[in-house]
This record gives structure tokens, sequence and C-alpha cells, in this order.
């Protein structure tokens, strides 16, 4: 047994959840499941928000240890799915090595919603938003609307290779310019509710709650790590919102 | 009794767009909108009865891991994908955003207010997830044989 091949498959699996945006446990879980299956005398396995250790150690093998830092993360549910299903199928000793590594090289590469399906979505969500948030009909659509601005701007700033902060950053600034200029257009537009729904796609509600899940679960690191992930973002977007204003108004708009 | 059913489309769709900015699987996208709607149905349910918000997001996210679970098994998925579609809507992402942007515009109280408005949600939403979580886990198998499916929310089985 290639035992190299084995904790690079398990790792590779571990990177593309970490990145993806699961949950420490179930990564840590993911490696040692996959770890175990082969039989090795002693596995250990430490993930944190930003990175993945990996060592086997056994009498035919040796000691394997591989170290693995991650800066990116964007959430993708359907790379945590897939990598899920491999392991299940690994197992369950309906894959080789070789196989799974194959597959999940695949599943790093594959897009499933290009850049006119995400613009659906930004507008979709920015739209309805503005309902939860007592928006009447024109709001929902002033929203849709200066989402569809944000879905332009983040692939402008994604292409530009900024780093997340700016991305955010520039994102908010553009959504607040847009909703100044509709309340200008249209009067009476309820400008806070039109914001907040178009902030939506921005705000770090989810990294905030997985950041105190992990907390509960007893991963105080990455607990911690995500909660200043999140602060950062809120900053980010925050600012970007706060300069936007202050910029249309420097500019003779009238709030 | 129609603003019900308006929020609760109105969750349903927003989610629909948002499982498609978190590239949720194709064949699972009816399911995370589904748990949205749960979710935000049980927010103004809770709230048309009276309950502070901080007790309507901790019912809400009861709610929705509760059906984000049961999903997850049957789907075979991790929970992970539905949970996350149905605490969205109540997420406390605008008071995160209204804690900061207070703090720039040099207004500390409403800002430490907003602060604390996120914590006490959030702190309710994960103690939520966290009661469901458990309960499920005790009706797992310990690790080793388990039947094909048996294991919903867990990572191989």
């Amino acid at each position: 047994m290639d035992y190299q091949a084995l904790v690079d498959m398990a790792v590779m699996a571990g990177e593309i959840m970490l990145v993806s945006g699961a949950e420490v446990y179930r990564i840590e879980d993911t490696i040692s499941r996959i770890l175990k299956k082969s039989g090795v005398e002693h596995s250990e396995v430490f993930a944190l928000a930003t990175g993945i250790f990996v060592t086997i150690s056994d009498p035919h093998a040796g000691v394997i240890t591989v170290v693995k830092r991650v800066d990116r993360h964007s959430t993708n549910l359907n790379r945590i799915y897939s990598v899920n299903n491999v392991s299940r199928k690994f197992c369950r000793g309906e894959m080789t090595v070789e196989e799974a590594m194959a597959e999940l090289t695949r599943i790093a590469g594959e897009v499933q919603y290009g850049f006119f399906h995400k613009c659906i979505g930004y507008v979709m969500t920015t739209g309805f938003f503005a309902i939860l948030f007592g928006g009447r009909w024109i709001d929902c659509l002033a929203a849709g609307m200066v989402g569809f601005v944000l879905a332009l701007v983040g692939e402008a700033a994604a292409r530009l290779h900024l780093n997340d902060f700016c991305q955010n950053a520039a994102g908010s600034f553009a959504l607040a310019m847009a909703a100044m200029l509709l309340s200008c257009i249209v009067p009476g537009l309820n400008q806070d509710a039109v914001i907040i729904s178009a902030i939506m796609p921005l705000v770090p509600g989810v990294t905030f709650t997985s950041a105190i899940r992990d907390t509960l679960n007893g991963d105080y690191s990455s607990g911690v790590a995500k909660a200043a992930e999140a602060v950062v973002v809120a900053l980010a977007v925050a600012s970007g919102v706060g300069a936007g204003m202050m910029a249309f108004r420097m500019m003779g708009g009238i709030v | 009794m129609m603003e019900i059913v308006i929020q609760t489309a109105g969750a349903f769709f927003a989610i629909f767009g948002f499982s498609i900015l978190l590239d949720v699987p194709k064949k699972f996208l009816f399911w995370t909108s589904g748990s949205g709607a749960v979710g935000w149905l049980a927010y103004i349910l809770a709230l048309a009865g009276g309950r502070s918000p901080i007790m309507a997001a901790f019912l809400s996210s009861l709610a929705a891991s509760l059906f984000s679970h049961t999903v997850a098994r049957i789907m075979k998925a991790p929970v992970t994908v539905f949970l996350v579609a149905g605490i969205l809507p109540t997420v406390p992402g605008a008071s995160i955003y209204r804690c900061v942007y207070y703090l720039i515009q040099a207004e500390p109280s409403l800002s430490s207010f907003y602060l604390i408005q996120t914590l006490q949600i959030a702190g309710a939403m994960a103690l939520a997830i966290f009661i469901v979580d458990s309960l499920f886990r005790l009706t797992q198998k310990p690790q080793g044989r388990e039947e094909k499916g048996e294991k919903g929310s867990s990572v191989c089985g």
C-alpha cells in the first residue's frame, strides 16, 4: 500500500472541505476515517481554520507527516457534499486511493454555476430579502437592481485579484452609491431596507454562527479565527457602505 | 395571514438565490430554500406570538435545524448544506453591519447596542443548533459497523 498517496489524498479531501467552509470537526472526522480505513497503526489529525496537519506512523510505512496551509475561503456547499460522497465511498471500499484522488481533483476544479447564474442569485437574494426587512414592492425592485450592481462589481473585483477585504469594501461602496442614486430618483424609497438587503450576500452571518458552533464544540482556536474573520468582513462592508454614502454626499447628492 | 404567506414565500425565494451564491448542489436547491422558509416561518410566528426577537431566533433555528437534520438523513448529505440555508434569514448579519457602521459614525452607544444584540442572537441560534446536533448524535450508533444510510449527517457510512 502506498501510504504517501493515501495521506496526500486524505489531506486533499480535508483541504477542499476547509476552503469550502466546512466545520473543523467534520474535516478532522473525514480525514481520520479515511486514514483508519487503511488500517494504519497510529494516526493523528489536527485542523485549524487556516491549515491542516496530518501524521501517521506504522511499522510498514514509517512516519509520514503532511502540513497544508490554507489561506483562501469561499463557501461552496457543492464541494463539501461531493467530498463527503467520495469519503463515504472510499470508506465502504468502493473506491481505491487513486480513484478517490482523481475524483477529488475533478471536484476541486468543478464550477457549478457560472457568472450568469450568480447574477440571478444576487438579484433574487437582495430583492426578496427586502420583503423580509419590511420593504414594499418598489423597495424590492430597487434592492434587486442594487444586487445586480453588486454582482458586477464583485465579479470585476474578483478578476482584479483584490484581497477579500477590498472585494467586500468595493462591493459595498458600489451598492451604497447605487442605493443612494435610486433613492434620489425614486422619492420615498426605504433606503435603509434597500441597503440592508443589498449587503446580505456579503455580511458574515454564517461565519459568525459557525464560529460560535466551533467554540461550543471545543475547537477554540478555529472559533476565535472565524470570529476574527467575521469582524474583518463586517468592517470591510461597513466601511465600504460608509465611504459610499459619504462620497455620494460630497458629490452633491441629496440624501 | 396573507402577510405570513408573502413573508414565507419571500424567504423561500431569497434563500433560493442565496443557495446559488453558496453553490448548493442543484438537486438540493428546493430543499435548502424550504429550510430557509421553515426557519423564517417559525421566526415570524414566534414574533406574532409575542416572543422577544432573541427567543424567536432561538425557536427559528430550532425549527430549521430539525428540518435540516431530517432532510439530511433522507438525502444522505452533510447537514451543513441545509443548515446554513435554514439559518440564513435569522442570522444577525444586519446587526453586525450596524454595529460596525455606528462605530465608524462615532456613535458608540448605538454600536454597543447592536454588538450585544448580535451576540445574543448568534448565541441563541448557536445554542439551538447545538441542542439539535446533540439530540441527533444520540440517535446515531457509535463508530464501527453501521448500516447504510444510518449516519446521514456524518462523513462516512
